[in-house]
């Protein structure tokens, strides 16, 4: 056995594909990187990182945004602290996830299945956590992806109605889907760069909006550092469902078998911990700030709260002034749904398959067909959203992520499972359990709505 | 040092803590709604908070080696 292929116990199918020279390359080039100056290593890192920005482009999809854009409109910059907290504690949990999958070398699915149950692993975490969730999130990302681009064509000067838009948003998010896993693992790197460039562009467009409209750095630096939050009851809400939203369940999951579908081992670790800081936390945070920004030096001063995404967008867009920035905006604001769509559904085609116990084969139909199912999503064009759906699945993720958080710490503190590389860090399981609790609190809330015993 | 990994009936000290500290967010979040509304239920607010610290600071110790461990 090869020195990369010993340092992951279990080969992710997916991984499978990758020639076992290019896998001793990266862990060679990683041993190296470990050598250098610390601006080359963090290059290093972020060309060889993408799970982690896969991540960041699925969490910062049309729902977050919508929270944010709402929240800058509504609160101003008081509640940007809030981000960073609540996407702070969720790194606790993503870096047990990059043990699993480093160190473990095991599809957490599988494992949570044998110590767990399948009501566990099968059902909530891939079924109800990942499959159910991209199929009916993907609704609100086709909705505004063809919105956005309803929005942005007369401003270059044509007209192109979502009714027809729709099979362009459908070709290039499919082709990007059906991409991952092909040709020998390059098929995962490009969809990993083309995340990244999204990425790229919604820091781009939406920085050169705010500094169109210019930041009140006092008031901002005040939001990010002291915590505030609206009295009473729908204080307490607000701050549960921010926390809980920021990381969930597919995010884990995703993290997990990206990361095995790149072959990552043992001395991967390192890069994954860069990848979730450099790929998901700090672009989270950064884009979550630049667009609550803009719209706190905008619809916050004029006092307009407008109710949805593209009722916020076409509300800011006469405020950004000249052509050029509004076409900005709503480029950058493109990049939102396009790459949520894409990270969503390759998740989708995974957990499907993990929940089924079938092999990932990326060149099956069976996988063809897991991986475009959220592309349903296209009605949304026509028809609303389907609120009963969304309650339902709502429900459902109420009530199970706090269970799944649980299973994950009791993995990662299961001498059974991951042995001597278990947790043994404090500080670390405490982290967790902060997240758990938080979990907890929306589950329970859930709860007490239903039974009318919140106030 | 105390080892959550103990079964006790069907699970773990470790799963059982977590269904505790479970209860102790419900007492918590039901003891705020009442202060939240009309300044009642503290009582069950501290409890509530008491146990869900105390939960945390017992989970959060990692599992111990055992003498017959071979990694």
């Amino acid at each position: 056995m090869t020195d990369a292929a010993s340092q992951t116990a279990h080969r992710y199918p997916i991984a499978e594909q990758i020639p076992q020279q290019v896998l001793d390359a990266e862990v060679q080039k990683l041993e190296g990187l470990r050598r250098q100056a610390l601006p080359l290593r963090l290059a290093g890192y972020l060309k060889l990182g993408g799970p982690g920005f896969m991540n960041a482009a699925l969490t910062l999809g049309a729902g977050t945004l919508t929270a944010t854009m709402l929240a800058g409109a509504t609160f101003g910059y008081r509640l940007m602290w809030l981000t960073w907290v609540a996407m702070g504690l969720g790194v606790f949990m993503m870096m047990a996830v990059a043990r699993f999958t480093c160190r473990g070398g095991f599809a957490v699915v599988e494992e949570q299945n044998r110590y767990h149950g399948w009501i566990v692993g099968s059902l909530m975490t891939a079924l109800v956590g990942t499959v159910f969730v991209a199929v009916t999130f993907n609704f609100g990302q086709y909705s505004l992806g063809t919105h956005l681009m309803e929005s942005l064509t007369p401003l270059l000067g044509f007209e192109f109605p979502r009714q027809i838009n729709w099979v362009l948003y459908m070709g290039l998010t499919s082709w990007l889907v059906l991409s991952y896993g092909r040709r020998a693992g390059r098929g995962a790197r490009f969809v990993e760069t083309a995340m990244k460039v999204g990425i790229a562009i919604m820091l781009v467009c939406f920085g050169i909006c705010l500094v169109v409209v210019g930041v009140n750095w006092s008031e901002a630096l005040h939001g990010l550092f002291v915590p505030w939050l609206p009295p009473g009851g729908p204080g307490l809400d607000l701050f549960i469902a921010s926390s809980a939203a920021a990381i969930g369940v597919m995010d884990w999951f995703f993290f997990n078998y990206a990361g095995l579908a790149r072959g990552w081992g043992r001395r991967h670790e390192s890069l994954a911990r860069f990848d979730i800081i450099f790929g998901l936390f700090i672009p989270f945070i950064l884009v979550n700030f630049i667009v609550a920004s803009v719209f706190a030096a905008t619809l916050f001063q004029q006092g307009t709260q407008p109710g949805t995404a593209q009722e916020l967008a076409a509300s800011l867009v006469p405020l950004l002034g000249p052509t050029w920035a509004p076409v900005l905006f709503y480029v950058g604001f493109l990049a939102v749904p396009i790459t949520t769509t894409v990270g969503m559904s390759i998740a989708c085609a995974m957990a499907l398959h993990a929940a089924m116990g079938w092999q990932p084969d990326t060149r099956s139909w069976r996988w063809k067909l897991s991986a475009l199912l959220p592309q349903i999503g296209f009605i949304a064009v026509w028809y609303p959203n389907p609120i009963w759906l969304i309650i339902v699945i709502g429900a459902f993720l109420a009530l199970t992520n706090n269970i799944v958080g649980w299973s994950f710490f009791l993995l990662l503190n299961d001498r059974r499972v991951l042995r001597a590389d278990r947790s043994r860090s404090y500080l670390w399981n405490l982290g967790i359990l902060l997240q758990i609790t938080l979990l907890n609190g929306v589950a329970i809330l859930y709860i007490f709505n239903r039974l009318g015993w919140w106030a | 040092m105390i080892d959550l990994e103990k079964r006790i009936g069907p699970w773990s000290l470790r799963v059982w803590g977590l269904i505790a500290n479970f209860v102790g967010n419900a007492l918590a979040l039901y003891g705020a709604a009442g202060v939240i509304r009309d300044g009642t239920r503290w009582p069950l607010l501290v409890i509530g908070l008491l146990v869900t610290a105390l939960c945390l600071l017992v989970l959060a110790v990692p599992a111990p080696d055992l003498e017959n461990d071979r990694w």
